[in-house]
């Protein structure tokens, strides 16, 4: 596999407080999101902002991660559902940071018992691209659940 | 004050052969997205992928901070332009973030503007989230009439 590369194009207009800007895909995948300090900080009101295309990318990249390392242990999942949580806060002396990435998953694995399934998900935490990206400057926490399936609990 | 951001992703099957999909974003201003290996990793073909999403987050990022720093220096930006580029290595992971800005700003010259890029790629959050792990360059270009 080789070196992958992707990008991504927002355009800005104004100054911070009263300006906007609108986030396209390289792919195509969506464009003309609109975004502004306020939609970011204060309340989305339908407005996407980089914390949660953050969100967006960690629940898919765990999601394979998962998919990956359940595959290779002989359990592929029938579905895994991965809900991410991105907090930005304001930490003193150092301005906006984003603190922490809570990932919620539930999968259907069949075949595989409640104590290896804790343990594929370590796995793949470890092995999340997106989870080693952020690691050395923001929390990740995951909780997972086994729902249904042959063997599940 | 905290913000809090939410998305929700499923997948099915194994890595090669199974899908997933970006179901929703806590805003609804995407979503479904469908989202493959093949298409990650390969051809896009259209589709979305984390890595395009990182560098959809950090061309946002950085445009915002951009604007600010621009803003407090006194010269607003008009207009700005960027691009993020996320590079994956196999067996290494997510390792840059490559940002190109091109910007009209009244009242500034070249070196502030290039000096004011560098701070906002160096502070913005999503960079502050990079930093640990990745390479974040900037190069930026003044189009002044």
């Amino acid at each position: 596999m080789p070196r992958l590369r992707r990008s991504a194009d927002v355009v800005w207009e104004g100054n911070v407080a009263r300006g906007e800007g609108h986030i396209s895909a390289g792919t195509g995948a969506f464009t003309g999101l609109p975004y502004s300090l306020a939609t970011r900080i204060v309340a989305p009101a339908e407005a996407t902002s980089p914390e949660e295309l953050l969100a967006a990318a960690h629940a898919s990249c765990f999601g394979m991660s998962l998919a990956t390392e359940l595959a290779s242990g002989g359990t592929p999942p029938e579905r895994v559902d991965v809900t991410c949580t991105v907090t930005m806060d304001e930490v003193q002396g150092r301005g906006h940071l984003i603190v922490d990435s809570t990932l919620q998953v539930t999968a259907r694995v069949p075949g595989i018992d409640g104590d290896s399934f804790q343990q594929v998900v370590e796995q793949a935490d470890e092995g999340c691209s997106m989870s080693a990206l952020i690691r050395a400057s923001a929390t990740i926490s995951v909780n997972a659940r086994l729902e249904g399936g042959d063997d599940g609990d | 004050m905290a913000t809090d951001r939410r998305a929700e992703a499923t997948w099915q099957g194994d890595l090669m052969s199974g899908s997933g999909t970006i179901e929703s974003v806590g805003s609804g201003a995407f979503g479904p997205l469908d989202v493959t290996w093949a298409s990650r990793a390969e051809e896009p073909q259209g589709r979305t992928s984390p890595e395009e999403l990182i560098a959809a987050a950090h061309a946002a990022c950085f445009s915002m901070a951009f604007s600010n720093v621009l803003a407090q220096a006194g010269h607003p930006p008009e207009h700005l332009a960027t691009t993020a580029t996320v590079t994956f290595e196999p067996g290494t992971g997510i390792t840059r973030s490559a940002i190109d800005v091109e910007g009209s700003v009244p009242g500034i010259d070249e070196e502030a503007f290039r000096a004011a890029a560098e701070d906002a790629k160096d502070n913005c959050p999503v960079s502050g989230a990079l930093k640990g792990n990745v390479e974040l360059s900037v190069t930026a270009r003044l189009r002044n009439a």
